[in-house]
């Protein structure tokens, strides 16, 4: 059994996009004078960029099938939250908007992936020719008005408006007032303490099977990401409490995770991007790998959907525009491959907040925003490069 | 004995199904024009439909050449033309305006910063092999940032090319022209001189297939193809010559179409795009410089944008931040309804021509029908799919 031990090189290969982030962070924390690590920007942070992580996450799969991708997204979101929004503004039931949403965007994306699974129409055209149409539909359902949300319970439930934070369930209960939120340090303490118990478990079943991790290097990397997670939730808890939009992210981000890495049809997808032909003959019905990709990413633009209306109490016919290459860029920028079969949940996770830290960063030094675009382009094609350069010395 | 052999050509029989499948598109494209014609109650078929025909997808035709180019290499795209013709136009609008340097030397300049562009965005997709997706991403994102900043000096974010009549001129405006509805005879002498090399040349195609013994059609069909051919240039000739004379720009979309057109079909380079786009693997063992053959799609794709930027700067008669929005999608579905291959290897210059008209007719004819521009949207959209669903299908029975 060999240690795995790793080189100066090996380890900054392996962890560039981490250090990368690491950088910018303090970067921006130095430029704007401790400003990005406040409360506020945090808060900021994650309600921002909330369908980047829900889009990305979709993005992933189809990428991971062989660097296809859906170009649709963009479209799809504001559509899904145009029909939405006008159910609700017609006071139908706020559920029957949100099953509404989410069914709209899994139909398109089942749509879609029929045409790309069983018909093999080039996954780049299909969803091309989704883009344009779901944004004229769009454009036709909010006569090209928009249409603002006042159903306080559905901003509050998906991140809008004053409200939308966990109430303070502990204080109310022990009649108490004041800062820190007790509840969101208690969700913290919790994930925190779930985190810690999964690498227990993962170090003593290595350690069962007999394979040698360096466990030094799980429980520091273990104890800094709970560093972060306990920071992060210290400055929520310490403004106005957990982000109801945060649930969604986790609970989305947790999911697309166990799929890709615990069940069987997550290894295909894998398997897919890896060489299809010989995941045909192995078994595995390819082409409803594909098709769950598809599906799987326009129930996200569903999601997706909802958060970007609740969050802009409202939707705006040209919501979404862009999106999909936001949620392609946080996914190619946390290593997953553009041939397929490569790329993990969480690249993409450090992926997207690389891009929300550059941006708000950014925004926050006064940069200009068309130049904005400039840093985003060359930090795309930056770290694509070195994925490229990199992964050619290793062979 | 053998000589025998070798000089007899078989004759392809037409049966009418494959010919119906063959040129598929093409009588899509007739039919969707006859229907808006009579939708329109004949404006289409008017001479200014014609014209604005050409000026308004100029564009489309040259990137169409150039993304056909990529295309052919294993289907890969340029992203990024879209917004290197916004930035461009910024670059021309300043050195034209602002810092006062000629026609002639900005577009030199100009061309310049094509080939420089290319070269990088060549050398890394080539050589350092980013996949083309991801090395024309970046450029999507940062050039029309880059250029919507350069436009900031002007505080219209606009700059008007109106005091550079020379530039207007090389790009835009007509030849030789003349007053509406009077015919104008250049443009006709060349339509009939246009209609003559077509013939002339199906005609020496066919002789030089019978001698060298290749399969050849039946002489009906090539007289039908040299009937059909040699009537659609007179017809958009004649048209053409009622509306004034012909557009500058299809003279700059007549050379790049003719060039690209031979280039794919008879020279050593052109064929060697297609190997590539069939097997990369094959053609490098067999000698193709397969690095060379990408790095000359992506320059020459770079160049092409360049040219129809300038032809988008005199069309505006200025320089936007919204200009080139889309366009790589254009080219691309011009390229895909054509019959490009998405996977590599096959597609013609005809081809493309004929999707990137069939895209041009259906817009055109929807804006005269007053179609609600949502509903242009929507019916873009599934025309594009629809298209694409037919080919794969049709091509699926061929095998």
């Amino acid at each position: 059994m060999n240690e795995n031990k790793m080189s100066v090189g090996a380890f900054f290969q392996k962890y560039t996009m981490v250090i990368a982030l690491v950088v910018v962070v303090i970067f921006f924390a130095i430029a704007t004078g401790g400003n990005s690590l406040m409360p506020g920007s945090i808060n900021n942070l994650i309600s921002q960029n909330g369908y980047v992580f829900v889009l990305a996450a979709g993005m992933l799969l189809c990428i991971l099938t062989g660097g296809n991708i859906d170009l649709s997204v963009g479209s799809v979101v504001c559509f899904a939250a145009a029909v939405g929004c006008v159910l609700m503004a017609n006071k139908v039931n706020m559920w029957i908007a949100v099953l509404a949403m989410l069914g709209i965007g899994l139909a398109i994306g089942i749509f879609q992936g029929f045409w790309i699974a069983k018909v093999h129409v080039p996954a780049f055209i299909a969803t091309l020719s989704g883009m344009y149409a779901f944004r004229g539909f769009s454009n036709v359902v909010l006569g090209g008005f928009r249409v603002d949300i006042t159903n306080e319970q559905f901003l509050m439930l998906f991140g809008g408006g004053r409200d939308c934070y966990i109430p303070d369930f502990i204080r109310q209960w022990t009649g108490t007032t004041g800062k820190p939120n007790l509840t969101c340090l208690a969700i913290g303490g919790i994930a925190i303490l779930v985190y810690v118990l999964m690498t227990v478990r993962k170090i003593s079943v290595q350690k069962k099977l007999n394979i040698h991790q360096s466990i030094p290097g799980q429980i520091i990397t273990t104890a800094l990401i709970s560093g972060v997670i306990g920071f992060i939730i210290w400055q929520l808890a310490s403004l106005r409490g957990f982000p109801t939009v945060l649930i969604w992210i986790a609970l989305v981000l947790g999911i697309y995770q166990y799929i890709t890495t615990k069940t069987a049809i997550g290894r295909h997808l894998y398997a897919v991007g890896g060489n299809e032909k010989a995941t045909a003959l192995s078994g595995v019905k390819t082409r409803n790998v594909y098709w769950f990709a598809y599906a799987s990413i326009g129930l996200m633009a569903g999601l997706a959907g909802i958060l970007t209306a609740a969050r802009a109490k409202g939707i705006d016919p040209v919501y979404g525009e862009g999106y999909e290459m936001d949620a392609i860029a946080s996914c190619f920028i946390g290593g997953a491959s553009a041939y397929g079969g490569i790329g993990k949940v969480s690249g993409m996770i450090i992926g997207a907040v690389l891009m929300g830290v550059i941006n708000q960063g950014m925004n926050m030094v006064g940069v200009d925003s068309n130049l904005q675009k400039v840093v985003k382009g060359l930090v795309l094609l930056g770290a694509v490069v070195f994925d490229v350069m990199s992964k050619r010395q290793k062979r | 004995m053998e000589k025998s052999v070798v000089n007899q050509s078989t004759i392809r029989k037409a049966d009418p199904v494959s010919l119906l499948k063959k040129n598929a598109m093409l009588i899509i494209l007739v039919l969707v024009f006859i229907f808006f014609t009579v939708m329109t109650r004949g404006r289409m078929f008017n001479p200014n439909s014609f014209a604005a025909l050409i000026n308004q997808n100029a564009y489309v035709y040259i990137l169409g050449c150039g993304m056909l180019m990529c295309m052919l290499t294993g289907g890969n795209i340029d992203l990024s033309c879209g917004a290197f013709v916004c930035l461009l136009g910024a670059m021309g609008g300043m050195m034209m305006v602002y810092w006062g340097m000629g026609t002639a030397l900005s577009i030199v300049a100009l061309l310049a910063l094509g080939v420089a562009y290319g070269c990088g965005l060549g050398a890394l997709i080539a050589y350092v092999r980013v996949p083309p997706w991801i090395a024309t991403l970046a450029g999507y994102l940062a050039f029309r940032g880059l250029g919507t900043a350069i436009l900031g000096v002007s505080s219209t974010n606009s700059i008007s090319f109106n005091n550079n009549p020379d530039f207007l001129n090389i790009f835009s405006g007509t030849l030789f022209r003349t007053p509406e509805g009077e015919l104008n005879w250049p443009c006709m002498i060349v339509g009939i001189v246009g209609a003559a090399l077509v013939v002339l040349l199906i005609f020496k195609n066919r002789t030089t297939r019978l001698k060298k013994g290749y399969e050849v059609d039946q002489l009906g069909m090539d007289v039908a193809k040299c009937v059909l051919g040699a009537a659609a240039i007179l017809l958009v000739m004649f048209k053409l010559a009622m509306s004034g004379g012909i557009p500058t720009t299809l003279v700059w979309v007549g050379i790049v179409v003719l060039f690209y057109s031979f280039i794919t079909s008879k020279t050593t380079i052109g064929r060697h795009f297609y190997v590539v786009g069939g097997n990369i693997e094959a053609a490098r063992l067999s000698g193709v410089n397969t690095k060379r053959i990408m790095f000359i799609a992506y320059l020459n794709m770079a160049v092409l944008t360049t040219i129809a930027a300038m032809t988008t700067m005199t069309r505006f008669t200025a320089a936007n931040a919204d200009a080139g929005k889309n366009f790589e999608m254009d080219a691309i579905s011009a390229c895909v309804v054509g019959g490009v291959s998405a996977s590599g290897g096959a597609g013609t210059v005809l081809g493309m021509v004929i999707g990137a008209t069939l895209i041009g007719v259906i817009n055109l004819g929807m804006f005269q029908v007053n179609l609600d521009a949502n509903y242009q949207r929507v019916v873009k959209g599934f025309v594009l799919l629809a298209a694409v669903v037919f080919d794969i299908l049709s091509n699926k029975k061929k095998s």
